[in-house]
């Protein structure tokens, strides 16, 4: 015979039918976003993993000064390479973005085309999908450039710029300032050619093994073609931000979503923890009578395991079926809003099923399995005396009396529900983590785009190129080639103010290694206030803060390409943040990387030059340059902010509600007696309703400096691991009035609910029960 | 008269499994009278106590207490009424788990403009050492003065006492009724006292017998027995 207990389940569904459904709702959203996300993922990596063959991406890539001729060449792929050119021009373009436009690719980082078709005429362009979307381009529309106009024929996306990095340097990539484009082998020749970038991809001969070994070659190579060509720029593929970016970021993404799938599970699964405590402490007598007749304490845990498991499983089949429809295009939208991916091809993940529902349920089973037992440990006599105290009697915790009696009353509710407001608090922490998270990044952006733009070193810095020819080799070109670009520099704007610059990395230890720009400043400098000391440098508060670096430590930097190593003392910390940089004075600067005494880089100016040649000019450095990270992570992840506020505020909810429904419950026949009593139902709820509130509020309170401390770690974990630069994480007052609203503004919802629910508690509970 | 109750009628359930539980019932209590309601399990003599404590309504009949008619006060007036007039104790005491004694007691306090003292009363109830424990630290008898100390710490008119010492053993019933009696003679509230226990009527002022809803018996004891005397 089947145990006849079952009969209940059902009928606990239907009298519970909201507690259940608030919690499947829960589960449900949360076990199919998260599968949607693993599954959009998963066929994404996998696309993104494949491409790397599929589209024969690069193993590196390097500039040169001039074209490379054959026996350099050869004597390049005598090192176990193949060569392939992949020359580009980089344009601005009319919409005020930069463009940077290659010939079709047939050999080496293919285009995916996923939209139209590639060009085929001289006037056609077949442009990166991503730019398209930020520039509002489609296809069919017309780009232009002064007098020149393509029209775009497709949206591609470029193998090897997965993400939009202008410069591997960058912070950030920027896919709305700048884009790639191909056009036919016609339409490069009609391009401006003195603007033609000489960038050459490698493939190995033989793929290196490991990334020691990778790295090891990389070295070997670049000294190889440095010894027979003029290197401008060499970046190998593991290094490459364009390329692993992407890669690196979705397999991120990946481990904070389980992270955030296993937390509301937990979660949860302590709620179920709860309720079944309290359905214990309610059905003490009915368990005492059946563990008295012969029911092992295996068959009641199984028994009241049952409808959370039930539930569970539900949740989790339906989250997995919405994750495979709906939340799958939701996350992969997310990705293209982000990258310029390749397409892809949904696939079966078991490993996605296995995490959100073989382990979901392992956890539920687990946490349940434990509080049953351990609730279920006590005799069959003592459930009939409902003395379920355990060995302990427990005392009463002495308030003294001098506290107004309401307030002691209200203290006890506290008291009495400690597990369920650890729960709660518990809760409200990740719930409040999130809706942090969900509100700082916004300000922290806009923040550090007011900081920069108003912390500039100054309105305008030119960065100078030397002409190509000014190390060509031969003594007569190089002098004249001097000449012209020392009168072709010379300015009379009267802002200007001439500094060295000289770009060093960091050492690569726990996280990768990373550029900075050390600046040769002039004495009395307009631009730069501070008096250097004689053995000190100062660094950027950026630096100082992404490094935790102080005055009087003694920072060590390396040649990018080469093994020299330099160590500065750090005299001081300049407040400067728009980028990691050192200053020093110029005069010295010159002298340790031996650049000469009248070697200059560039030029600070509060205001444009136009005096100077403009084949001179490498880059300006303006707020509009600086901030390039801040539009890309608003565009990125603006839109998933929202998402993660909405998601928190359900959380918060639902386990409010949750809990303050159990702690009605566990009190119905304390409540049924104050209102035998004569207790009002306002009265009443404020011993009950009013102990909840003021829980809350403190957790709420308590939050908002643990959610700082929090957030500063995994801000800075985040900042470490995928950024080059630094951002200040900067917190707006107003986020931790926005977080207490809407806590406060969620629970008040609750309160009314629980309200209700007091006045619907009849006076005949407390004759009930009378075992 | 103090409490006076006309054409009382009370029915559970409906069309055949119907149940008539008070068939037309009068009664009269006069101020400070000690009352008892004896009966069978069934004779509605717990309905009868929670509709004279407005806690569950008559389909007919009125109630009147101290010229008050319970039949025309809605819910907030019929909290009023409770908090004003009546006190409750429970065979199965219903004590707040998760307040001490003495805070059990100002549950019932605070319900009153004028209660009595807090520890005086906890002395007369003899458990004034106690007041510091929760309700699981006691014996029954113990959580049954801390229920009466909650019922009558507002000084009530009435205290309505639904079977006290149906959980107690002889000696301990014994004690409550004592306690009970001491209530009735030093503030002078009108008790009405549901029991099954036959040898409590000797106490009683008053003694009415109910069976199958209907009174049989209404009579006063011309001789009461001290509480203290009573054998069964």
């Amino acid at each position: 015979m089947k145990n006849p207990l079952r009969k209940r389940v059902l009928r606990e569904l239907r009298e519970e039918i909201g507690k259940y459904l608030v919690v499947f709702i829960l589960l449900v959203t949360t076990i199919g976003f998260v599968s949607g996300f693993l599954v959009a993922d998963g066929s994404m990596i996998k696309a993104y993993n494949e491409s790397f063959e599929k589209y024969r991406i690069e193993d590196g890539n390097f500039r040169t000064a001039d074209e490379i001729h054959l026996s350099q060449r050869q004597q390049i792929e005598a090192e176990g390479v193949k060569i392939y050119d992949n020359f580009y021009i980089e344009t601005g373009m009319d919409n005020d973005s930069t463009l940077r436009i290659f010939q079709n690719r047939e050999d080496v980082d293919l285009v995916c085309l996923m939209q139209g078709e590639f060009p085929q005429a001289a006037d056609e362009i077949a442009i990166d999908r991503m730019y398209a979307d930020n520039n509002d381009l489609t296809v069919g529309d017309t780009l232009t450039r002064d007098d020149r106009a393509w029209t775009i024929t497709g949206l591609v996306a470029l193998s090897d710029y997965s993400a939009l990095f202008q410069n591997n340097n960058d912070s950030m990539f920027d896919s709305i300032k700048f884009g790639v484009a191909i056009v036919t082998k016609d339409g490069f020749s009609q391009l401006n050619q003195d603007l033609l970038q000489y960038n050459y991809s490698w493939i190995y001969e033989e793929k290196p093994k490991t990334e020691k070994e990778e790295k090891e070659r990389s070295e070997d190579l670049m000294k190889a073609i440095g010894k027979v060509a003029a290197l401008e720029d060499f970046i190998p593929q593991y290094l490459n931000q364009a390329i692993h970016f992407t890669g690196d970021d979705m397999g991120g993404d990946r481990a904070m979503m389980l992270m955030l799938l296993y937390i509301v599970i937990v979660i949860m699964a302590f709620v179920f923890g709860i309720t079944i405590s309290n359905t214990i402490r309610k059905e003490a007598g009915v368990i005492g009578t059946l563990r008295a007749s012969g029911y092992t304490k295996e068959e009641l845990i199984r028994h009241y395991m049952t409808l959370p498991i039930i539930v569970t499983l539900i949740g989790a089949a339906i989250g997995n079926l919405l994750g495979y429809t709906v939340f799958k295009d939701v996350c992969a939208e997310m990705y293209y809003g982000s990258y310029s991916l390749p397409t892809y091809v949904t696939i079966w993940n078991a490993e996605a099923f296995l995490l959100t529902t073989v382990v979901p349920l392992l956890i539920m089973l687990v946490v349940n399995y434990g509080i049953l037992r351990h609730r279920l440990k006590l005799s069959p006599l003592k459930f009939l005396r409902r003395d379920l105290s355990g060995r302990k009697r427990r005392k009463a915790i002495y308030l003294s009396t001098k506290i107004r009696f309401f307030q002691r009353f209200q203290l006890r509710v506290i008291f009495q529900n400690m597990s369920n407001y650890i729960v709660m608090l518990v809760g409200i922490l990740f719930a409040n983590l999130l809706l942090m998270f969900g509100l700082l990044l916004p300000s922290t952006l806009a923040h550090y785009e007011k900081e920069v733009q108003e912390n500039l070193l100054a309105e305008y810095q030119y960065l100078l190129t030397v002409p190509v020819s000014a190390v060509s080799g031969n003594k007569l070109d190089e002098a004249f080639a001097l000449l012209d670009f020392y009168l072709g520099t010379k300015t009379r704007n009267e802002d200007a103010e001439k500094f060295s610059v000289y770009a060093l990395n960091t050492l690569p230890e726990k996280y990768k290694s990373e550029e900075i720009l050390l600046y040769g400043i002039i004495p009395k400098s307009s631009y730069i206030q501070t008096d250097f000391e004689e053995d000190g440098v100062y660094i950027s508060r950026s630096y100082a803060e992404k490094y935790r670096l102080k005055e009087g430590d003694t920072i060590t930097l390396k040649e990018k390409y080469e093994d020299d190593t330099y160590s500065f003392r750090i005299a001081g910390i300049y407040e400067y943040t728009a980028s990691l940089c050192v200053f020093m004075p110029q005069e010295e600067l010159n002298k340790t990387f031996s650049l000469g005494d009248e070697y200059f880089s560039g030029y600070f100016s509060a205001a444009p030059i136009t005096d100077i040649k403009e084949k001179y000019i490498g880059s300006v450095l303006d707020a509009d340059a600086l901030t390039k990270i801040t539009r890309q992570l608003t565009v990125s992840m603006g839109g998933m902010m929202g998402l993660v506020n909405g998601f928190a505020v359900l959380i918060f909810v639902v386990l409010i509600y949750l809990l303050s429904k159990i702690i009605i419950e566990k009190n119905a026949q304390a409540i049924s007696m104050t209102k035998i009593l004569g207790y009002t139902n306002g009265e009443i709820s404020r011993l009950y309703i009013v102990s909840t509130s003021i829980v809350v509020v403190v957790c709420l309170l308590v939050s908002l400096p643990v959610e700082r401390w929090v957030m500063e770690i995994l801000f800075r974990e985040m900042m470490l691991a995928s950024i080059s630069g630094w951002i200040t994480l900067w917190v707006d007052p107003m986020i931790y009035v926005e977080m207490f609203a809407a806590g406060a503004g969620s629970y008040l919802v609750v309160a009314f609910l629980e309200y209700r629910r007091i006045r619907r508690v009849p006076m005949d509970e407390a004759l009930k029960n009378v075992e | 008269m103090f409490l006076t109750i006309r054409g009382i009628r009370k029915s559970f359930g409906a069309g055949e499994s119907r149940v008539e539980v008070l068939k037309g019932l009068d009664l009269e209590v006069r101020k400070g009278e000690f009352c008892v309601l004896l009966g069978p399990s069934g004779s509605g003599k717990s309905t009868l106590l929670n509709i004279i404590g407005g806690i569950d309504g008559a389909d007919e009949g009125s109630i009147t207490i101290d010229g008050e008619r319970l039949e025309n006060m809605n819910e907030k007036k019929l909290s009023l009424y409770r908090r004003k007039h009546l006190g409750y104790i429970f065979q199965m005491y219903n004590l707040i788990p998760n307040l001490t004694v003495r805070e059990n007691v100002e549950v019932g306090a605070y319900l009153s403009d004028h209660p009595l003292d807090v520890d005086e009363l906890l002395h007369t109830l003899g458990i004034y050492d106690q007041q510091k424990k929760l309700p699981n630290q006691l014996s029954g008898g113990q959580q049954q003065r801390t229920a009466i100390g909650r019922a009558i710490v507002k000084n009530p008119d009435i205290l309505l006492c639904d079977e006290p010492t149906g959980a107690l053993d002889y000696n301990t019933s014994k004690e409550i009724l004592k306690l009970i009696e001491t209530v009735n003679q030093k503030y002078g509230n009108t008790i009405i006292m549901v029991t099954h226990n036959d040898a409590i009527k000797d106490m009683a002022d008053r003694v009415v017998r109910l069976r199958d809803g209907m009174i049989r018996k209404n009579y006063c004891n011309e001789q009461k027995i001290p509480a203290a005397e009573l054998e069964w």
